[in-house]
């Protein structure tokens, strides 16, 4: 619905940052194999199940843009070493590829990045996995579908049983 | 040839010019068009139409490039307003870059600007209590800079007045720190607010939480139906602008108002560089504009001028407009042009937990909080600063995943949080004490880009403000003991000046012309057809937001000054 509106407004020359050529301007700071592993990656920290995964919502080109466009040039190069390692970590752990692992090998080399002791591999992984949390969760398809989420709730009640209601809204 | 120019003259001849047209403007504009005048409204920023021109108003999160995170560019560029909680992706747009209006920090000062048909009304948070005479006699009583000139009675008609227009929703609670306003139905409490309340209620006698009062329709009347307006949908988006004219801004209300009657003409892109004074006729004829693309300067003529273009600005154009009867600033006879100059103190806030009410929680959203009036020092000087702070409260519940995991077991608890505890909190809002060391100026030498002199702020905390925060953090944590509240945490934020977007002052109102700019009717003492009816204009800050109070002192100078033109007085 508020993209149909949008589509109705013409906004004035100011408010261009809106516009769809300013998102795919967007500098991929990423190489096509970067790329890849970070697509990899964030479908292994929330994978397929009986509902979409974090790759099907483009939550990879999310991450990606995030770290291009708000973060400094330290984080972006982290970003690229962390998951240009990715591979070498992977043969060591499990003799394959990422991408070639299985869900278990994939989990446990997660895990292991969690507790690395190595601050850049460390932060690496942390950056990783709260943006695709974050994406994830404020993506159309969750928020819509899964979450419920309403735009206009038209009401403020302070006192309701929590039976009736799981999750607050975000803002 | 002088023909001609007779013409032009003419042509640039209005009965009024309003500076600006944010939340004063708006009211100056509504009033002197609403009374017959020919307005001419001069806005340095950009045309803001009501709804079309709210780029961002009905994106949903996922819309947001970066979910409402700023740009590191614009992080970088812009040190200054990205200091402002209310900035962000779906903001940028109606605040002022720091590039664009640059001025001089001659101490820390974070000027927070929106420059547009509209001004802060579109991004405010909307609180809007009255002031009371515990306010209007604190300098008197506690010998601090002059006396005001009115008290509450003088001004508590028009509260009134503006209340019934821009629709305040409210309690009665008949508080004598804040009176009662014409009010629509208040916002919902929720139950550990509630609890807070009681423990507050029973426990001391002078303090009091309740229901904040905020520039929402919770219930529309006709009067708000006639601006096109309708009831508030608990958003809380407001600052990206309501396509309900759910709360009260410039343009949903009080611009497309004016523009109703017919009489008013609006000219955005239009910076007033200064008011002109003629030393034959003694009085001021009109303004110079610097046209904000072009650049070019174009003279506009008016009986009377309202100057509405917000506390630091209105001091800016009066300290611009020299001549050879006022050499330092307009109507500055006294030399107090520019001093006294206060704020807002919002640097200390107290967050805590709650485990009880464990069964209920909330569900929607509400775009106010509940508020505690001032209690210190509200009879008499008992504490060892003087006046005292109000504060915001609320509380809330939110929900909580284990983040911990990956794969299919992060999914499904992200996708199943629990509800977590609740938390409440807690911000102080200080008087600050107008001195004449805190004062603004102009500097010799450095231009903006309008070739307008840069202005130079120099405002500061002082001894007063410390030791309020401290009995702020000791009091609160008090009263959050006493409700039970764990893992009470009080903080500081040192934050400079500025970011609590009261600045106040400068060109204050007074009995005498000798200390003071403005008389009772915010007119100048020495130039009686220019009024200031913005935050320059106060005597005193108050612990209250001043919005209300500009809104009010505004409609009040316009009654009188349409009367005072029928007497031939202006
Ligand atoms: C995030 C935020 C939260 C706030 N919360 C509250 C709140 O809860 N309660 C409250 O009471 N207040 C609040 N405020 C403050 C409130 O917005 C201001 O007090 C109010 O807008 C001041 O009204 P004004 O008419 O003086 O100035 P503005 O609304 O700022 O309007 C001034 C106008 O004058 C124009 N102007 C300036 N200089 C010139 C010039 N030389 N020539 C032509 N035009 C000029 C500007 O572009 C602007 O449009 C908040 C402000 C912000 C930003
Ligand atoms: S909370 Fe009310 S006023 Fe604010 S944006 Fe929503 S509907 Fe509009």
């Amino acid at each position: 619905m508020a993209g149909a509106l949008g589509g109705l407004i013409s906004l004035p020359a100011w408010a261009n940052g809106w516009s769809t050529e300013t998102v795919q301007s967007t500098q991929h700071f990423l190489s096509i194999n970067q790329a890849d592993q970070l697509a990899e990656l964030v479908e292994t920290i929330i994978p397929v199940t009986d509902t979409p995964g974090a790759k099907a919502l483009n939550v990879h080109q999310f991450v990606q843009k995030m770290v291009a466009d708000c973060y400094d040039k330290t984080t972006q190069e982290n970003l690229q070493k962390g998951l240009d390692s990715l591979d070498d970590l992977a043969k060591a752990s499990f003799n394959k590829t990422f991408a070639e692992g299985d869900t278990a090998q994939r989990t446990a080399l997660l895990t292991q990045l969690s507790k690395s002791t190595d601050t850049a591999q460390k932060d690496f992984y942390s950056l990783v996995k709260n943006l695709t949390i974050r994406g994830y969760m404020t993506s159309e398809y969750v928020m819509t579908n899964l979450t419920h989420y309403q735009f206009i709730p038209g009401h403020y009640y302070g006192c309701v049983p929590v039976k009736a209601k799981t999750a607050s809204q975000p803002k | 040839m002088s023909y001609l120019n007779i013409d032009a003259q003419a042509l640039n001849t209005y009965d009024a010019i309003v500076i600006g047209s944010g939340i004063s403007g708006g009211w100056a504009a509504k009033e002197l068009t609403g009374k017959g005048l020919r307005t001419l409204v001069l806005e340095r920023g950009r045309d803001v139409r009501h709804v079309t021109d709210y780029p961002t108003t009905n994106m949903q999160p996922w819309e947001f490039e970066h979910r409402n995170q700023l740009k590191r560019e614009v992080r970088e560029a812009n040190p200054i307003i990205s200091k402002c909680y209310a900035f962000y992706e779906g903001t940028e747009q109606f605040f002022v870059k720091d590039a664009e209006h640059p001025y001089i920090q001659e101490k820390p000062f974070d000027w927070i600007r929106g420059y547009q048909v509209g001004g802060k009304s579109l991004m405010w948070a909307r609180q809007t209590q009255r002031w009371s005479d515990f306010d209007f006699e604190g300098p008197a009583r506690d010998g601090f800079a002059v006396d005001w000139p009115i008290r509450y009675a003088d001004i508590a008609p028009w509260y009134s007045y503006v209340e019934k227009f821009a629709g305040i929703s409210g309690n009665k609670d008949g508080l004598a720190t804040l009176p009662d306003g014409e009010f629509l139905p208040p916002h919902e409490w929720n139950c550990v607010e509630k609890h807070f309340q009681q423990k507050v209620a029973g426990k001391y006698k002078d303090r009091h939480v309740i229901m904040g009062r905020a520039a929402h329709i919770s219930q529309a009347k006709p009067i708000h139906f006639q601006q096109g307006r309708a009831q508030c949908q608990h958003r809380t988006i407001c600052e990206r602008g309501c396509p309900f004219g759910g709360y009260f801004s410039s343009n949903a209300s009080t611009i497309p108002w004016a523009a109703k009657t017919g009489k008013m003409t609006l000219r955005p892109n239009s910076v007033v560089h200064s008011i002109i004074y003629d030393e034959k006729k003694g009085r001021a004829t009109g303004v110079r504009v610097v046209d904000a693309n072009t650049k070019q300067m174009t003279e506009y003529y008016a009986r009377v001028i309202f100057l509405n273009a917000a506390a630091l600005n209105s001091n800016l154009v009066l300290l611009n407009s020299t001549s050879h009867r006022f050499p330092n600033g307009l109507g500055n006879d006294s030399g107090v042009l520019g001093k006294y100059a206060a704020f807002h103190n919002y640097r200390a806030g107290i967050s805590a937990e709650y485990d009880g009410n464990l069964d209920s929680t909330t569900d929607g959203r509400r775009p106010n909080s509940p508020y505690i009036p001032r209690f210190r020092n509200v009879h008499k000087q008992e504490m060892g600063f003087l006046r005292g702070y109000a504060a915001g409260f609320s509380a809330g519940r939110g929900s909580r995943s284990d983040q911990s995991g990956v794969g299919a077991d992060l999914k499904e608890s992200l996708l199943n949080p629990k509800l977590g505890g609740w938390y409440v909190g807690s911000h102080m809002m200080g008087e600050t004490i107008p001195k004449e060391s805190n004062y603004l100026a102009l500097d010799a030498s450095q231009k903006d880009p309008f070739g307008i002199p840069q202005l130079k702020i120099s405002i500061a905390y002082d001894d007063n403000d410390d030791k309020m925060v401290k009995d702020y953090q000791e009091q609160l944590t008090e009263m959050f003991t006493e409700a039970g509240f764990k893992n009470i945490r009080v903080r500081d934020s040192h934050a400079s000046p500025g970011l609590d977007i009261h600045e106040m002052g400068g060109v204050r109102m007074g009995k005498d012309p000798k200390t003071s700019m403005l008389n009772k009717w915010n007119q100048l003492h020495a130039v009686k057809n220019v009024f200031v009816t913005d935050g320059a204009c106060m005597t005193s800050t108050s612990t209250q937001n001043p919005s209300l109070t500009y809104m009010a002192l505004t409609a009040r100078a316009a009654d009188y000054a349409v009367k005072a033109m029928k007497q031939g007085l202006v």
